[in-house]
Order: structure tokens, then sequence, then C-alpha cells
């Protein structure tokens, strides 16, 4: 079998006048939307690796300076996207119906930032439509979407010299009892409880976990990571799947990968660090345990199983831990 | 660290020799997984987020900005996917077995009728990949093309799992048997030595012996227990000059066709017997070849004598001699170890052969860049997970089914791995389950695989069950379906309910319910976008998702706003149908089920008033109001819709009283919107009359007053107070 295959797809052109910075498929992968220093958003239909070619990709224009970070929410809720912006807005996009802009309507303008917003993330589905943002004016933000077309926003202090990436803690957390699904039809659900609960990225050097508490109604600061050298640039929550540990994945200016690991609920976080160095195809890094160059992006698969990272030298490695516990590079990939 | 797979993207984001030039330009490369099949979508980005990145554009420009979708996995196509298929039916049925076994007790297995189905399943697996072998054979001629995976493969996989289910899956009572004959039956049939072409072009040679290819040909043909084809040529050693030879020959032919095999005895013991006395033979011939003097052992062209003594040897079952045959015949480990078995030590059981097989690997070692030689020493090594990792190379389907069974018969580890919390059968069914994913098609398949895997493979099952492609893509004005490949413009909204179907079946099945109301949600919005919104109620009643039905019968009345009355009371004859069927549903909640008899009954007052069915109507209307069914939002809508009827001059539609039910309820509103709350009340109303403003709405109220006012005065000049109309409809209500 062959182990790799390169694309021999169309690439999409993304006809963005300037450079991209995001590019995020939907839930079902079919749509792919991308945000640039051109200050727009765009939407594509994705069939098998290329844009469909029956439908144009529309256009969303509303930012005013150049767009981060884009998200899907979950299709349950709708076709529903935000972006945010060094405009220091955060913009939520519906589409309804079928007008000639692809129906897209902007339904939302979070304005409570400052200053640049740097990345919005979707909470899990089973915690409702919830948006939380990290910006650099220092804060984070939450939006929430309540039944009647409102939004409510919580908004407080992240990381004091700016927030660079927010990731949500699965709805369910491991290590709770595994629930088998009970529910049965006719019968109200009898959903695990779940938790609203986000990993925060900042300059100070720190990651930072946030709970909801209900009683209070506020957001608290719960555990603080320390680790890294250098700005986090981003954070992933792994999602559950099904073992009774937790994953976080931080990527830092100061050129690690660092994996965070919780055995049970009750457990201090435990600190791993990718080590690159023995990967064949990487060239001499400058110390164990560090990438050639600064670490930009970690993203977690589906199944939770395999990690992405993009670093500044051009490449993104794939991790996946194995059978002894070790993490190591299963796949690269080269511009 | 392990680098298995290196991924070049084409055609190049930057041309070759530029990387560095890209670097400096200040991008990075990204890249973000699709949910759908696991490709990655790639794409250069500006790496520097929170600052202006315009001084990046001056270095380096790219028109595009190209997105490229790279994959780790080859899709299944054509045979392949047949393959997938079929074969998946033979590991449900193995699930099966192990469920009744966990039903019946572990030891159930372990019984013969346990035993024989275990057997008859692995045969399934064998035939199945030699079906598929002999047709991926023949691919080339037809017409569907040539098949995703070479006749090779399939061989591979066939020869595989034969040998598999020769060295532990015997049949039922034959565990303990010897295993030599069906070794060699094994190797015979996947390994084919020597070739009939040797065979044809020695058999038309008048003097055989004198071509160089006719003693390696009569010694693997001995070598392999092909005693037909090895008597036939020592016989033409008949017309030898040599009279030894010709003696020599002439006594090893029957020997040759008389050696004993174990399928033609009943008891072992005779087999032993008959062994014994064939092997004594052997030893005789021996002893008459060693008096064949030095000089006489030589004809023109060869040694025959020494060819002849190695030929012996190996009925004899001389390890040394088997070993440099197999040498010098180029023949590989398999030959000797499987020739172990048939002639140096006969009664050689299964669970004798590691030891022998390790001694001969140690001198002729398996070729570690051929998995599946790699794969065949660990089997005849007694080494089940080590022959796991190699079938798991050779091809995942092969490391999955493999370990399905091997976890069955015991041979494998059943505990998780403390770290994966996966089991080594849990793992590779798993890692194929995940090479099935990239073709969303296979879902089935996939999520039938993965909830066999435990915690984690229902977890990622889950994944893949809500994700289920059910989008709706549109190609000018036509709807496509996403959820299969299926053929542009066959398939329609239909489809999807098929695909939602389908999906709600299967969470049924596996007991997922949490999964089927997430994607009856889903299933839900899409439909309320096509304006399907009779099956958006039910889908949205199917997940119990309450507060979302209240939304779809909004969306309905919506269209009564937008659209008129017309279309409205169309869109209600698609919801009216699931009203009776929620009503009756536990848990429902009453606020939205409220709202959906809203919706019926108002759109059946426009039915009857468009029908000019006016006394129905007018009864309606009442009915709406004294049950407490009409939102606020819409009183003034309706308070204004009544003034036809109020003021209809044929007859009296309303009751005395039911006219002051009206004049209540239009009193509050205008009480309510001189206290400010006048949105509340005629929010519809003015949605209605797009544009108008609360005193628009509240002025055309005021026609209602007026004709209400001279309702009165019309049952008052009548002076019957209306009641005749009254006691024919509203004795009950008034």
């Amino acid at each position: 079998m062959p182990s790799a295959t390169t694309s021999g797809a169309v690439p999409i052109e993304t006809a963005h006048e300037d450079m991209i910075h995001d590019a995020q498929l939907d839930y079902y992968g079919k749509r792919l939307a991308t945000c640039s220093s051109d200050r727009t958003v765009k939407v594509f239909d994705v069939v098998d690796g290329e844009a469909s070619k029956s439908s144009p990709g529309h256009t969303l224009k509303g930012h005013t300076g150049p767009v981060w970070q884009v998200a899907w929410a979950h299709p349950k809720f709708g076709h529903i996207l935000a972006s945010c912006s060094y405009d220091g807005k955060v913009l939520i996009w519906k589409e309804e119906g079928q007008g000639p802009a692809g129906g897209w309507v902007k339904s939302k303008e979070h304005t409570l930032h400052t200053a640049s917003v740097n990345s919005v993330s979707w909470a899990p589905h089973e915690l409702g439509a919830i948006l939380a943002c990290a910006s650099s004016d220092g804060k984070l933000s939450v939006l929430t979407f309540k039944d009647e077309g409102q939004w409510g926003a919580d908004i407080f202090n992240g990381h004091a010299i700016g927030c660079n990436a927010v990731s949500w803690a699965p709805a369910t957390q491991p290590g709770s009892l595994i629930q088998p699904s009970t529910a049965i039809p006719g019968q109200p659900s009898t959903q695990s409880p779940s938790v609203k609960r986000f990993a925060s990225a900042g300059c100070d050097n720190l990651v930072k976990i946030w709970g909801y508490r209900d009683d209070t109604q506020s957001w608290v600061e719960e555990e603080t990571l320390e680790g890294h050298t250098d700005w986090v640039r981003d954070v992933a929550w792994a999602p559950n799947i099904g073992l009774p540990r937790s994953y976080i994945a931080t990527a830092s200016q100061d050129k690690t990968v660092v994996i965070w690991t919780k055995d049970t609920p009750a457990a201090p976080w435990v600190k791993t660090t990718l080590d690159p160095s023995t990967a064949s195809t990487s060239p001499s890094p400058a110390a164990p345990g560090k990438f050639p160059d600064v670490v930009w992006r970690v993203s977690w698969s589906l199944a939770g199983n395999i990690l992405a990272v993009s670093c500044g030298d051009g490449k993104v490695t794939l991790w996946k831990e194995n059978l002894r516990g070790n993490w190591e590079c299963v796949s690269d990939m080269a511009s | 660290m392990n680098v298995t797979g290196h991924l070049g993207l084409f055609p190049p984001l930057v041309p070759p020799g530029h990387a560095g030039d890209f670097l400096q330009s200040g991008r990075v490369l990204l890249s973000t997984t699709s949910p759908l099949n696991d490709t990655l979508a790639v794409f250069a980005a500006a790496n520097v987020p929170g600052v202006q990145s315009s001084q990046h554009t001056a270095v380096y420009s790219s028109d595009d900005q190209p997105i490229f979708f790279a994959s780790s996995e080859v899709t299944p196509s054509s045979e392949r996917r047949l393959f997938i298929g079929d074969t998946s039916i033979i590991f449900a049925a193995l699930q099966n077995l192990t469920n009744t076994a966990r039903a019946r007790g572990p030891e159930w297995l372990q019984n013969e009728e346990g035993q024989r189905m275990i057997r008859k399943l692995a045969m399934d697996y064998i035939n199945f990949t030699k079906e598929c072998w002999i047709h991926a054979s023949q691919a080339p001629s037809q017409p569907e093309g040539s098949p995703q995976f070479s006749d090779d493969h399939y061989r591979s996989l066939y020869a595989c799992l034969s040998l598999f289910a020769v060295l532990y899956v015997p049949e039922y009572g034959f565990e303990d048997a010897p295993v030599g004959d069906d070794l060699m039956e094994w190797l015979n049939i996947h390994f084919i030595e020597p070739s009939t072409e040797e065979g044809d072009h020695l058999s038309g040679l008048e003097r055989p012996w004198q071509d160089e290819t006719f003693w390696p040909y009569l010694l693997r043909a001995t070598l392999r227990g092909l005693s037909k084809a090895a008597t036939f040529f020592i016989g033409t050693l008949s017309r030898h000059s040599s009279a030894d030879l010709r003696r020599l020959s002439g006594q090893v032919s029957p020997l040759l066709s008389s050696q004993p095999r174990l399928q033609n005895f009943s008891t072992e013991r005779d087999f032993a017997y008959a062994s014994h006395r064939w092997k004594d033979k052997i030893k005789t011939l021996r002893i008459e070849m060693d008096g064949v003097p030095e000089a006489d052992r030589q004809d023109e062209f060869d040694n025959w004598w020494d060819r002849l003594s190695d030929l012996i040897g190996i009925l004899e079952g001389r390890g040394e001699v088997i070993q440099k045959v197999c040498e010098d015949l180029g023949a590989d480990w398999k030959e000797v170890c499987v020739a172990w078995g048939v002639f140096t030590d006969t009664r050689l059981r299964r669970q004798d052969l590691p030891d022998i097989v390790a001694r001969i690997l140690e001198e002729m070692p398996p070729d570690p860049t051929n998995p599946e030689d790699m794969m065949h020493a660990a089997l005849f090594n007694g080494d089940p997970a080590r022959a796991l990792i190699h079938a798991a190379h050779i091809d995942p389907w092969l490391g999955a089914h493999l370990a399905d069974m091997m976890e069955v018969l015991s041979l494998i580890e059943i505990e998780a791995n403390e770290e994966s919390g996966l089991s080594l059968r849990n793992h590779y069914v798993l890692s194929y389950a995940q090479y099935l994913h990239s073709d969303p098609a296979l879902w089935r398949i996939t999520v039938a695989y993965m909830f066999s895997c435990g915690e984690i493979g229902i977890r990622s099952a889950d994944e893949v069950l809500a994700r289920v492609p059910m989008g709706l893509r549109r190609t000018g004005d036509k709807l496509i379906g996403s959820g299969e490949k299926t053929t542009e413009g066959t398939s329609n909204l239909t489809d999807l309910a098929r695909v939602v179907k389908d999906v709600n079946a299967t969470c049924y099945e596996y007991q997922r319910e949490e999964v089927r109301r997430v994607v009856c949600r889903i299933a839900a919005q899409i439909f309320v976008q096509e304006k399907e919104y009779g099956l958006a109620l039910s889908y949205c009643s199917s997940a119990e998702d309450w507060p979302g039905l209240g939304r779809v019968v909004d969306r309905v009345l919506e269209e009564y706003i937008d659209a008129g009355p017309d279309q409205f009371t169309h869109y209600v004859a698609s919801i009216a149908p699931s009203l009776q069927a929620v009503r009756t549903q536990p848990g429902a909640q009453g606020i939205f089920i409220h709202r959906l008899i809203f919706a019926v009954r108002y759109a059946e007052f426009h039915q009857r008033l468009k029908n000019q069915d006016l006394y129905d109507a007018a009864a309606d209307l009442m009915s709406m109001f004294q049950e407490d069914l009409v939102p606020k939002s819409w009183w003034g809508a309706i308070l204004c819709e009544a003034v036809t009827l109020i003021q209809h001059n044929a007859v009296l539609l309303f009751s005395y009283a039911s006219a002051c039910i009206l004049l209540q309820r239009l009193e509050e509103v205008f009480t309510r919107a001189d206290q400010g709350s006048g949105d509340d009340y005629l929010r519809v109303l003015m949605a209605k009359s797009k544009g108008s403003t609360l005193q628009d709405a509240l002025t055309r109220l005021q026609a209602t007053r007026l004709a209400l006012a001279k309702y009165f005065a019309r049952c008052a000049m009548i002076g019957t107070g209306g009641k005749q109309i009254a006691e024919r409809r509203f004795s009950v209500g008034v």
C-alpha cells in the first residue's frame, strides 16, 4: 500500500487579493471558508478536493482590516460563520436562503474589543451556540446566542499583553464516569453533565484554562500552564476520544510544541515536549525538543489521534502517540 | 523517529528550489483537516497575526492564494469497494459469533460448534480473496477498467490468510495432527515450483538428463512431493547409458509414488508405521547406491550419482541436504521448513514448528524488504502479534481481519494497552476503519468496524455518523444531494431524507440516541432552509427538540407575513399531519405545541375565508381567541383581518358576546400601546404591511374598532343581540 499520496486535484484558487490567514472546512468538509488581508471572507463549495465548478465562491465583505481567522458553527444552528479581524471586530455571518451573494448576511457585529481580535472558536455544540474570542487588547470574550435571536457577551481580562488563541474543552470531560448513551426515543434525553471550559494562549508565555461558574454566572481562571519561554501562538484542546485522559497541545514562539495531559479530572497537567530532533527529514535543529523555527499552529484530527503542527520552516508535520506513549512524527508535508 | 510518509504538493505551491524565498516572504504552510475524509487542506498563509501584513505582500505575491488537498490514504475504488463490502459481511458474521459467545459463555467458542463456525468464516475470507485475485487478474480485459490493487496484491492476501488458516485454524479435531502435508499443499498452491513450462520443455526431449534443467527440475518436484512428475522423469532414466543409474532409478520410482500421506490413513499410528516401513526401503536404496563404484558415478554430462544422492537425501529427510538443495535451487526458508515437515519429521506438530523454523530462519532469514515474506515467517514462527505488524503493512484490511480472528482464537493479548486504551485487535480494526473513512460513501461499513472497538471506537463512530454528508448544493436551479456519489440530477431532497433515514436506522441499531438527535436537528435545519416544513417538523419532534419545533412553526407563520395566506395554507398543509403525532408524544412541551396548533387553526381559518365559508371562518376566529391560541404578536393582525367578517352585510356572523370579546381584545391592544408595549401586539401587523410604523398599525386597527361599533349598532337594531347565531354556534363557548 502506498503510505502517502499527493493531491492530483486542481488546487482551489481563492482569488484573494492579499495573503490568506486562515482556511477552515465546515462540519461536513463540503465547504471551505477563507480569510485574508484583503479584508474579505470567502466561502467555496468543495467537491472531491476541488472547488465546485457549478457554484462560484461567495465573498463576504464587512471587515475593515485583515481577517485573521474564520470558524464554522455546528450545522444544527444553521449555516453560521464567525470571523475576526485586525479591525477589532468579530462578525457573525449567516446564510439565509439563496440570494445573489450566496445568501450570506452579517447577523451580528461584536465590537467590545479595542484591538485586533486574533482568534475565534465555537464551543462544542452540546453547550449551545457559544463563541470564544481572543484579542490583542488582552481580553477574552464569550458570545452566547440566545433563542430569540439575541446575543449575550461576557468579556474579561485574559493575558495582559495580548491573547493569541482560544480552544474549547470537549463538552463531556474525559475521566468523568463514561456514560453510555442511555436516552431512548420517547423519553427525555439523559445527557451527561457538560462543562463550559476553554483554554487560551497568550503573549505572557502562558496557557490559561477558564471555566464557567453557573452560580456566579461568570468565567473563572481555573488553571495556568507554565512552561513556554516565549509567546504561545496557538492552543488546541483535543476532542474526547474515549480515553480517561485530557490532551491540550500548544505551539509557541519559543520553537516548541507541548502536549499537556491530565490523567484524571483531579490530576495535575503533565507536560511533554514534542521532539523533532530525531526526525530524519528535519535539518539539524538548534536543540533537542526544538523545532527549526517558530511553531504557529497546532490542530487535532477529528478522532483526536493525530496532531498537525505548522512550523515556520514551511513544513506541516503530523504527530501520533505510539503504543508506548511516545509522540512520533508520522508524516510531513512541505510546500 | 519513524517518519513513514512524506507528502509533496503537486502542482508545487512553491517552485522547486525556492523554498527559501517562500520562508523569507513571511509565509508559513498551514493545514486544516477535512471531517469528511481526513484529507488535509493545505495553504500558504501570512505568519504574523496581530500586525498588519502589507510588508509581506511586497516581498512575495501570489495571484491565486491557492489551497491544496492532500491525503495519506488512497480512497477505495472499483474492485476494492466490492471487496470491502463483501468481506464486511463476514466480519459482521464473526461479530455475531463473538456476541453469541458472550451470551453463552466463553467456552462455547472452544467447543466443536464454535470452532467449526470460526473455521468456516476463515474459509470465507480465503475464498473471497481468492475470487478477488482471479477477478483482478482478468481485469485488464474487463469493461470497468483496471483494478485499484493489482492481482498480486490479492494473491498476497490469499496466501497470507491461507497460511494463517493452515497453522492456526485447523479443522476441528485436527489441531494436534501432523501439519506437514497441509503446509506442502499451501506451498504448492501459492508458490508454484517447478514451472509447467520447464516440465513441458523436458518432456519433449529425447534424452532429458542431458538438459541442464533436468536434475534441478527433478529435485524440486521431489522436494515439493510432486510424485507424478518426479516419477515420470525418473522413468526417463531407464534409457540412460549407465546400468547402475537405470537400475537405481527403477527402484526410486515406486518409492516416490508410494510415500505414505497422512490423508490416506485412518489413524496416525498406521501412518507412522507405514512411514517407518517406507523409510526402511529408502535406507536399503542408500546402501545400494553407496555400492556404486566411484568411477561409475559420472556420465558424460554430470555426476548423476551426486544428484541422485541429493534426491535420496531429501527422501531420507536429511536436513542439511534439504537446505543445500534449496539454496542451490534458489528456494527460500519456506521450502526448507515445509520439506522438514514432509520428509524429516513427518509427525511434526503445529506447536513444534516454531523450534524448527527458528533454527532454519537463523541460517536462511526472510527478506526484510518483503512484508509478505516477513509475515509468513512470523506465522511459521508462532508469533501472531508480529505477523499483524507486517499484515497491516501489506494492507490495513489484512491487519484488521486477522487481528479480529486472532482475538477470537485467543492468539493475541486481549487487554487494552495502558497508553492508547486499545487492545491489539481494536488498534488494527480502528486503523482499517480510519482508512475506510477516506471514502465517505462507505460510512455504514466504517461505523460497523468502529462500533466493534470499545469506547474509543464508539466515539469515533459517533463523529462519523454525525457527519454523514447530507448537505445540499445548488447547481443552477437544481438541488443536488451530496450524500452519496449519485449522478447529477437524480438526487434531490428525497435523497437527503433517505440519508437521514439511513443514519437514523444505524443510530437505532447501535443505540446512539444522542447522535441520532443531533443528526435530526441538522436535518431539520436543512429542511427549514428548503421550506420543507413538514419534514423539518417531524425531525424536530424526532429529536425531541421542542424549541426547534417552535422555530419551524415561526418560520411557517413568517411565510404568511412574507407571501400571504395562499402560500401559508399550502405550507401548513405539510405540517398539519404532524400535529396529532406530536400532541401524543410524551415530553412534548406545551408552549411550542400550542404555537403549532395556532398555525394549523389559522390556516384553516384562511381556507374557509377563501372558500367563502364565512360562518365557520368567524367561528374559527373566535375559538382561536377563546382558547388563547393566538400569540400576542398576532392579535393586531388578526383583529385587522376580522374587519371583513364584521362588516359582512348579508348576515351577522358573530354573536353579541363574541363581538364583545373582539372588542375587549381590541381595547387591550390600544391600552397596551398607550403603555408603550404596542410592539408586542402589533409586530406581525407591522411586518405584514412592510415599513409601517406603530402608529400606522394603530390607525388600521381603528377601522376594526369602527366596524365593531357599527356591528353593535346592527345587533341593537335587529334587537336580537345576534343570539340566534350564538345559539347555533357558540352556546357552549359564550
